[in-house]
């Protein structure tokens, strides 16, 4: 059964109408990439799936069940087991690489969340970096910290708003398949926003190109690469 | 949805609190001046030539004071934000002291300094005079909120401009756009204080509208009229300030980096004398010439009247400092509620009301609140205290509700969605990530509340309960008719006791922000 | 967050303690300057144990705070006791149906010729208008012996005047129009405009600009003039008019107003008893040379006694009525 449901989602920021009657059924467990020119519309269907973004029309079902409709939020943002990397990361700038991803935890009242902290930092081996603040880290090291915040609660879906832009392609390669190892230990789905098709080839299990609010095309690779549209043929080429 | 009544109840029970604390009294007395008009055409007899001519000629000073006090708190700011020079520290300190003399102190010991320095002082009785005064007293305003604005500025915008153009060009093409809004406001800040401002010009006997609305308050007892004419000023900085609203104060070009962002600083080792110079001559004429002045004057009387001063005073300065930091809690505490809920939550209701008590000249609001207030039911609020703190809420809550308006939408909104989508309930993130990224703003926001506070005069002077004794009550009170050297060792006193509380403040402050590694 | 705030309501609660009501207390509004009126009501609180509130103005600043007050809590009285610097202001307090009529044994000590007709005022000690001089500036052989002579072209631009739409300025030309005529009073204004006079801010200010040096005389009030003898040995003062046939000089009186409603009548009947006394009088020349109206007062030394000056006859109430016709012309004079 599929995981995630968007049915006829329309959205408008203010006058500006960002997404237009998208419908899609991301399935569970893997990974899809969301690519497309910037202002597309990707980082908004990140963020109606998180429940950050009420959409102006059409439904979202997560696991059957209706998060979303027009005009309201059913299910809010953190009763729907979701993680999500920021594409600034929203490191909170005063608290530490600890404190940071801890944070979540101690609002549970977990009892063993200096364990689960550290082996989250040793399992991106920064478990040094704990007492830093996140100024003092470099790009990569921040991005771990981010990606390890958000899996901490263990979500069944893991939103990734192009959190790997700006690091160097062999981090941001091992930084990957890190992320990989993890998914397939912790089975969870994982939508993954880039505006890099080299990149989304390399990590979506499927691929939804996007273009002014709608879909282009959408499928696996190969499915997409064999796209007959004019615009997907010429943004795969660039 | 829980949180959606929880957000409903934290945006509108507080507004309507505040408008029945703030708003009504003004609407009552715009409802009682409309009707209490017997002569309907009386209600606009003030609009004629001889007040446009007024307004013309007090926007004009206002203009100016406004213009070249921006100027030099941008210079000001520049030099001490952006530069590597020695003791910055002292240098903004000093300079932030001339906000603590009250204008008038200011233009008394200014044209006793000319007379004294060059026996001669007919040139300062006259429109260039209350310039002087107003830019000098009012630009350390601007130093503050453009000195902070500077410092927020991400290096990488600096560097990626200077990369292209030279240090000048990038200076006006990259920098001053950045600071836009902080100019802007500043502008308009000093604007407005000047304005309202009637000591100055009454004293160098030139005539400003608020003068004349001054004078039919306190001659003619014309009351109809001087509301009218105070409604007409309110009218005219309303206008200002929602053109600044609509045009500016939205504009999305401050960024914040959150990984620290990192202020560019110069050196410009071969010119670092003619800044100190440039500084000197500042600190000269804005601080050391009236406080020299102060202090010859207390000294050369026929007897040294410290002690007596301190007798006078020293009651008042214990009552003074508790209600000036009560009123700046308040202040801080409903700033910060209105600058969330109108950046968070879209609320401008109370944005709006605290823009109106702010621009409506103090003798107006003084005697709105004398009318709502003084019934028999509300003695608790009108025969205490609480009515001084409300008081100081409409003068200054507009001024931390900007501040820390300004730094609520530097924070970026991902920082607490982040924390949202981890289920945290919404108090806490209020409380654990917005408010310690807030305390630069809620710092500035308590330090000008406290020193605006401890000096309010104008609606003090209307509605302080009998008997209590304030320092800018006493101060003005008994300086009318004792030896000039007694009013001058009085005016140090406050001076000293505003020097110490803002030492403190500022040692306080340096601990918190070094507590929560984020300044 | 919530430590801060119960620290703020413990805060609130320290102020409201500090302003709980007693009820034996008495409410003083006062444009005498604090330095001179606070002692006195100090000695009122010790005599007889009842607590006074005040909230003081200054006549240098016109006293708005006051004033304005006053008229605004009219439907609401919070004060008992008005003591005025001069009678002007009760007057204007009388015509807005402010002030009550109190009469007392100890207001009859005072003449009738110092009190309003239905007793909504009381005078006291008083002050007179006087002409400051800076005596190394101009020789007190070659002083003006009138006001009338402040048109004469020798002293062009060398002399002061406050501004005359307040204090006891503006009460000093409505008497010179009362006394003149509209018509020649109106002249002799236009012609010290034409002699260059000055408009200083107060009485005060003209005190200061004369001690300073920058002008040779002006016009001010005894108080103003004795404080300035204390600073500056350079300063004396000369009363104007003092020959034959002159008008003479303008005297007045500190003004005692019961409010209209106000909360504690009996308490404020008894501060006015207090003040309407020899002691209160003495102790107002001492402090600030102010004359006794009373009779056989005590006198210091250097205060010289109203029997001794040849004062300008007016009426009080006539002159305060003549002062609300005449200002929208002075306001024009004083603003060209």
């Amino acid at each position: 059964m599929p995981e995630i449901i968007l049915e006829h989602i329309t959205h408008c920021y203010g006058d500006k109408e960002v997404l237009n009657d998208f419908t899609y059924s991301f399935e569970q467990g893997k990974t899809t990439c969301l690519i497309g020119p910037s202002g597309c519309g990707k980082t908004t269907v990140l963020r109606l799936i998180a429940g950050l973004e009420t959409p102006s029309s059409g439904v979202i079902k997560i696991d059957g069940v209706k998060v979303s409709e027009k005009g309201s939020i059913l299910i809010p943002p953190h009763q729907r087991q979701v993680g999500f990397v920021f594409q600034d990361l929203a490191l909170w700038p005063h608290f530490s690489v600890y404190k940071n991803i801890a944070f979540a935890l101690a609002d549970k009242k977990d009892t063993n969340i200096k364990n689960k902290v550290f082996e989250w930092l040793e399992l991106f081996g920064i478990s040094d970096k704990a007492k830093k603040y996140p100024h003092q880290l470099s790009g990569g090291q921040k991005q771990m910290v981010a990606i390890a915040r958000s899996l901490i609660l263990q979500p069944k879906i893991l939103l990734m708003d192009e959190p790997l832009a700006n690091i160097d392609t062999h981090l941001k390669e091992r930084l990957l398949l890190h992320l990989k190892d993890i998914q397939r230990q912790q089975q969870f789905t994982m939508l993954y926003v880039t505006h890099d098709h080299k990149e989304a080839m390399n990590t979506g299990d499927c691929l939804v190109v996007m273009n002014a609010g709608r879909i282009e095309a959408d499928g696996s690779k190969e499915e997409v690469s064999l796209s007959s549209s004019e615009f997907v043929k010429s943004f795969l080429k660039s | 949805m829980g949180r959606a009544i929880v957000r409903h109840i934290i945006s509108k029970v507080p507004s309507l609190l505040l408008f029945l604390l703030l708003g009504l009294p003004m609407i009552a007395l715009l409802l009682q001046w409309l009707v209490n008009g017997d002569d309907k055409s009386a209600l606009l007899s003030f609009i004629g030539r001889e007040t446009l001519f007024l307004i013309g000629k007090s926007l004009l000073i206002s203009g100016i004071v406004a213009l070249l006090a921006t100027f030099m708190g941008t210079v000001c700011g520049f030099i001490l934000y952006k530069m590597r020079l020695a003791f910055t520290g002292f240098y903004k300190m000093a300079l932030l002291l001339p906000l603590l003399i009250s204008p008038y102190i200011f233009a008394v010991a200014w044209k006793d300094g000319l007379f004294w320095l060059f026996g001669n002082n007919a040139a300062f009785y006259s429109d260039s005079g209350v310039i002087l005064v107003h830019t000098l007293v009012f630009f350390p305003l601007a130093m503050l909120i453009i000195g902070s604005a500077l410092s927020r500025i991400d290096a990488s915008y600096e560097e990626a401009g200077l990369m292209v153009i030279p240090f000048g060009k990038m200076l006006l093409k990259i920098v001053l756009p950045l600071i836009r809004s902080a100019i802007t406001i500043s502008f308009l800040l000093i604007l407005i204080f000047s304005l309202s401002d009637f000591s100055v010009p009454a004293f160098f006997g030139v005539r400003t509208f608020t003068t004349e609305i001054f004078t039919q308050f306190s001659a003619l007892y014309n009351f109809p009229l001087a509301i009218g004419q105070s409604i007409l000023l309110l009218v005219i900085c309303l206008l200002l300030m929602l053109a600044e609203a609509r045009y500016l104060s939205d504009a999305p070009f401050f960024s914040v980096s959150v990984r620290g962002s990192m202020s560019k600083k110069y050196a410009f080792q071969k010119r670092q004398a003619l800044f100190h110079a440039l500084l000197w001559l500042l600190l000269i004429m804005a601080l050391v010439l009236p406080v020299f002045m102060l202090g010859t004057q207390s000294l050369t009387g026929s007897i040294l009247f410290f002690r007596e001063a301190w007798i006078l005073m020293g009651p008042a300065v214990l009552q003074s400092i508790k209600l000036a930091l009560c009123g700046t809690l308040l202040i801080t505490s409903v700033g910060l509620w209105s600058a969330y809920v109108k950046v968070r939550l879209n609320n401008w209701l109370p944005n709006v009301l605290l823009l109106l008590t702010f621009i409506v000249p103090s003798t107006v609001l003084g005697i709105a609140l004398i009318r709502y207030y003084n019934l028999p039911v509300l003695n608790f609020i009108y025969g205490t205290a609480l009515i001084l703190l409300l008081a100081y809420l409409g003068k200054f809550g507009f001024i931390a509700n900007r501040i820390i308006g300004n730094g609520m939408r530097q924070i970026p909104v991902s920082l607490e969605e982040a924390a949202l989508i981890m289920g945290i309930p919404s108090w806490k993130i209020f409380v654990r990530i917005n408010l310690p990224l807030l305390i630069p703003s809620l710092f500035a926001a308590f330090v000008l509340s406290f020193i605006l506070s401890m000096g309010e005069l104008g609606v003090t002077m209307l509605v302080y309960p009998p008997g209590t004794e304030l320092m800018p009550v006493k101060t003005f009170t008994i300086s009318a008719n004792v030896p000039e050297a007694l009013t001058s060792s009085m005016t140090l006193i406050n001076l000293t006791v505003a020097l110490v509380l803002i030492t403190l403040f500022f040692l306080a402050g340096k601990w918190l922000f070094k507590k929560f590694q984020y300044a | 967050m919530r430590l801060l705030f119960i620290k703020m309501i413990v805060l609130f609660m320290l102020i409201l303690t500090a302003c709980s009501h007693s009820s034996n207390e008495v409410i003083v509004y006062c444009t005498v300057d604090q330095v001179f009126s606070e002692p006195i009501l100090r000695d009122f609180e010790k005599e007889t144990g009842i607590k006074v509130k005040a909230v003081y103005d200054t006549e240098e600043t016109k006293s708005t705070g006051v004033m304005n007050r006053l008229i605004a809590e009219k439907d609401n009285p919070q004060c008992d006791v008005f003591w005025s610097g001069d009678p002007v202001r009760n007057s204007v307090l009388q015509t807005n149906g402010i002030t009550d009529s109190y009469q007392s044994e100890q207001t009859n000590l005072i003449a009738e010729y110092f009190k309003e007709k239905d007793n909504n005022w009381t005078g006291f000690s008083a002050r007179a208008r006087v002409l400051i001089y800076n005596k190394n500036l101009i020789a007190t052989d070659s002083l003006p012996q009138s006001v009338f002579d402040f048109t004469d072209p020798a002293y062009k631009g060398q002399f002061a005047i406050a501004n005359p739409l307040f204090g006891t300025t503006t009460f000093h030309i409505a008497a010179l129009f009362v006394n003149l005529g509209d018509e020649k009073a109106k002249q002799w204004m236009n012609d010290l405009k034409a002699n260059g006079v000055v408009i200083a801010a107060s009485n005060g200010d003209v005190k200061k600009r004369v001690m300073n040096g920058e002008l040779a005389f002006g016009l001010t009030d005894t108080d103003d003039a004795f404080e300035a003898q204390k600073e500056s040995d350079a300063v004396d003062f000369v009363f104007l008019d003092q020959q034959g046939s002159d008008i003479g000089t303008l005297i007045m009186p500190n003004a005692l107003s019961l409010i209209k409603g106000c909360p504690n009548t009996e308490n404020g009947k008894k501060l006015m008893n207090y003040l309407l006394s020899k002691e209160t009088e003495t102790k107002l020349a001492k402090s600030c040379a102010q004359m006794p109206l009373i009779k056989g007062t005590e006198l210091p030394d250097n205060v010289p006694s109203l029997d001794n000056i040849k004062s300008m006859n007016i009426d009080y109430d006539i002159t305060s009525a003549k002062l609300r016709d005449i200002q929208p012309w002075l306001k024009q004079w004083a603003e060209q």
